[in-house]
């Protein structure tokens, strides 16, 4: 029967192959002593496994580099050079020595040292070395045994799904065989076989729920790690539709590629910006292949999905100063969290109100309580260890506001300084335009806030009085409203008057039409859900800034919103007929 | 012997890359060369005790020689970590 698994998608793409189940078979190794005169032919056993598994090694590096270049072989030029560390294998001998034991007991006892001291580090990319040095001693283990385990390499098409891959396995099969796709339980997004993934555009899903057990070897399964999704024993109705779901993305990836490869240049050379909006951490991985300069916008709510971490500084300092990292140089926006209106949770003990969506909630909800909010700030001051995040904040209705936000941080700022867990890197300070009366404070805020980023789903919201989810009046929510674009105008406007810049994160900075007038009023910053950059930018850089300016000056004459609409459409199709 | 104290300053710290320039540099010195961090002390000649270290970017380290060349070998290995490892330009 069809079964659809989901995951954390990392590399995207469609792919129908043959599952080809990956099980390291661990055998048990059981103290084995040895007499002392045996001693020094089992440390020269040990040193002969030690030799064989670092040509081995050797070999695969220098096929991996072969195949992707320099960068990538060094995940296992790095094991090799683990291979040939002297303390590492010293330790080993002396246990021999010492113990009068096998090899293979002094290895796993040394294996075990270091799996405990890498599972204690808290930062992930170090954390994964322990996988490296479990790679290799077991390979030396392997390579002891007189009956090796040889990986059968002879299919192709097949689609490799495992608890999790060591690198130099993974290594092996990538270089020897085509593979599809990957699919891993376990796998981190640090992990080098999902980095060697990455590289190699293989569609990779991760965090599977119970696969393992579900797959059956040699069958036909579909990945789909556009959406996160394993298909295992599709119909054929199924693989029809996904054969098309894969063609489509293969015209859709040329396509990308043609316009990534472009300046973020108008046709007549004005510079803009696309930056990418996401919700969970996976995300990041995956930003820059869909052609974002940085992170615009991180919601962090979902924080308070996973209780530990809402409440932990270390837990959240980490992940930020992750992101960030990944981000480099481009910039990370992390927007505090924006809860209290839709969803209630354990953490928040909130009074019902008649009427949330005017009521208790973002800034105003941790003024009050602040604190999970001194957490979060704690540890986005700690992360920005390289100086490249800022720090955003929601539904500012006030100037009080921000000025108490200011105080909270400039007193964990001096706190952690005392505590010296803080680098001298200027965080820079913005609060999100989407309460209309915003709009007006902007003007005051020249010496207390470094950028802004309007939020224009709940700005227009907001400034029609309209629920965009309620169907009876939606239809009065349409951003061509000409009082929405008299807003638009003015808060850029008021925002280059006191010499900020201004990012436009709601959905209309993702859609073609509404994007395409921002540009033309004079927005140059969008941040958008990461998958419609490649659109816009083709949108962008195939227009003349100009052109839309003088189209738009005409808008301002019109009061209707679909006149405003169909006037800016046909403006633009009449120079640009293939543009849409 | 000779104490230095320096701080990482590439982006991402002593990670595969940056510990394996830093031992095969350490590698070279007859000196003994050790690395502390978090009151945590080890030989830089070995890779595997460097990244044990976990040590990122902004983080506070001490380097210690001890030889007939540790006036070098402090100065090089310093002079490595100062140049972010050659990683960035």
């Amino acid at each position: 029967m069809e079964k659809t698994i989901s995951g954390n998608p990392i590399t995207s793409g469609v792919e129908i192959g043959y599952a080809f189940l990956f099980q390291s078979k661990e055998n048990q190794i059981f103290k084995e002593s040895i007499s002392r005169n045996k001693v020094k032919s089992e440390e020269v056993r040990f040193l002969n496994g030690v030799k064989e598994s670092q040509s081995q090694l050797k070999k695969i590096s220098k096929n991996l580099e072969k195949k992707l270049g320099k960068e990538s072989a060094l995940i296992i030029e790095t094991q090799y050079l683990l291979l040939k560390d002297k303390e590492l294998l010293n330790s080993i001998i002396a246990i021999i020595r010492n113990e009068s034991v096998k090899s293979e007991w002094a290895i796993k006892q040394i294996e075990k040292k270091y799996i405990e001291l890498f599972s204690n580090i808290p930062d992930l990319a170090f954390q994964e070395k322990r996988n490296d040095i479990s790679d290799i001693l077991n390979r030396i283990i392997n390579n002891l045994k007189s009956n090796k385990i040889k990986l059968n390499t002879d299919n192709d098409n097949i689609i490799l799904i495992a608890d999790d891959i060591p690198p130099s396995i993974a290594a092996t099969l990538i270089t020897k065989r085509k593979i599809l796709g990957l699919i891993l339980e376990k796998g981190c997004e640090t992990s080098h076989s999902v980095i060697l993934a990455k590289t190699l555009e293989i569609p990779t899903i991760i965090g599977t729920q119970n696969i393992v057990n579900l797959v059956e070897n040699g069958k036909t399964i579909i990945i789909d790690s556009i959406k996160g999704d394993v298909i295992l024993s599709p119909k054929k109705k199924t693989i029809e539709i996904y054969l098309k779901k894969k063609k489509d993305y293969q015209i859709y990836k040329t396509e990308k590629k043609k316009v990534l490869l472009l300046p973020d240049k108008t046709k007549d050379l004005i510079n803009f910006q696309l930056s990418a909006n996401i919700e969970f951490p996976f995300e990041s991985e995956t930003v820059n292949s869909y052609g974002a300069k940085g992170i615009g916008l991180f919601r962090t709510e979902f924080l308070f999905t996973e209780s530990d971490i809402a409440i932990s500084e270390e837990k959240q300092y980490l992940l930020y100063k992750n992101i960030a990292q990944k981000v480099y140089p481009d910039k990370l926006t992390i927007r505090t969290f924006d809860v209290g209106r839709d969803k209630t949770n354990d953490f928040i003990k909130q009074e019902k109100e008649q009427n949330p969506a005017l009521g208790t909630m973002a800034v105003r909800l941790f003024l009050k309580e602040p604190k999970l909010l001194i957490t979060q700030i704690r540890a986005i001051l700690r992360a920005n260890e390289i100086g490249n995040i800022k720090l955003l904040f929601p539904m500012i209705t006030e100037f009080e506001e921000i000025i108490e936000l200011k105080k909270i941080i400039s007193i964990e700022k001096n706190k952690l300084k005392s505590e010296g867990l803080i680098s001298d890197k200027i965080l820079e300070i913005g609060i999100m335009i989407e309460i209309p009366a915003t709009i007006k404070l902007i003007r005051h805020l020249k010496d207390e806030v470094d950028f802004f980023s309007l939020g224009s789903n709940d700005l227009i919201q907001y400034l029609l009085a309209v629920d965009r989810n309620n169907s009876a009046i939606s239809y009065l929510y349409k951003p061509f409203n000409p009082s929405v674009i008299d807003a638009l105008k003015e808060i850029l406007e008021e925002v280059t008057k006191i010499g900020k810049e201004i990012t436009v994160c709601g959905e209309i900075a993702g859609n073609g039409p509404t994007a395409l007038l921002l540009l033309g009023m004079g927005f140059t910053s969008f941040s958008m859900n990461p998958l419609s950059i490649v659109e816009i930018k083709r949108l962008f850089t195939t227009i003349n800034i100009s052109y839309l300016k003088n189209v738009i000056k005409k808008l301002y004459k019109l009061t209707l919103k679909q006149e405003i609409k169909n006037t800016f459409i046909n403006s633009i199709l009449k120079k640009y007929p293939e543009l849409f | 012997m000779v104490e230095i104290q320096t701080e990482i300053i590439n982006k991402l710290g002593l990670h595969a890359r940056a510990a394996a320039k830093l031992s095969h540099l350490a590698n070279s010195f007859n000196a003994e060369v050790s690395i502390v961090y978090n009151e945590v002390r080890v030989n830089a000649k070995s890779l595997l005790g460097i990244l044990t270290l976990a040590a990122s970017v902004g983080n506070s380290i001490t380097v210690i020689t001890e030889g007939s060349d540790e006036q070098e070998a402090a100065a090089t290995v310093k002079n490595l970590i100062d140049r972010k490892f050659d990683e960035e330009k």
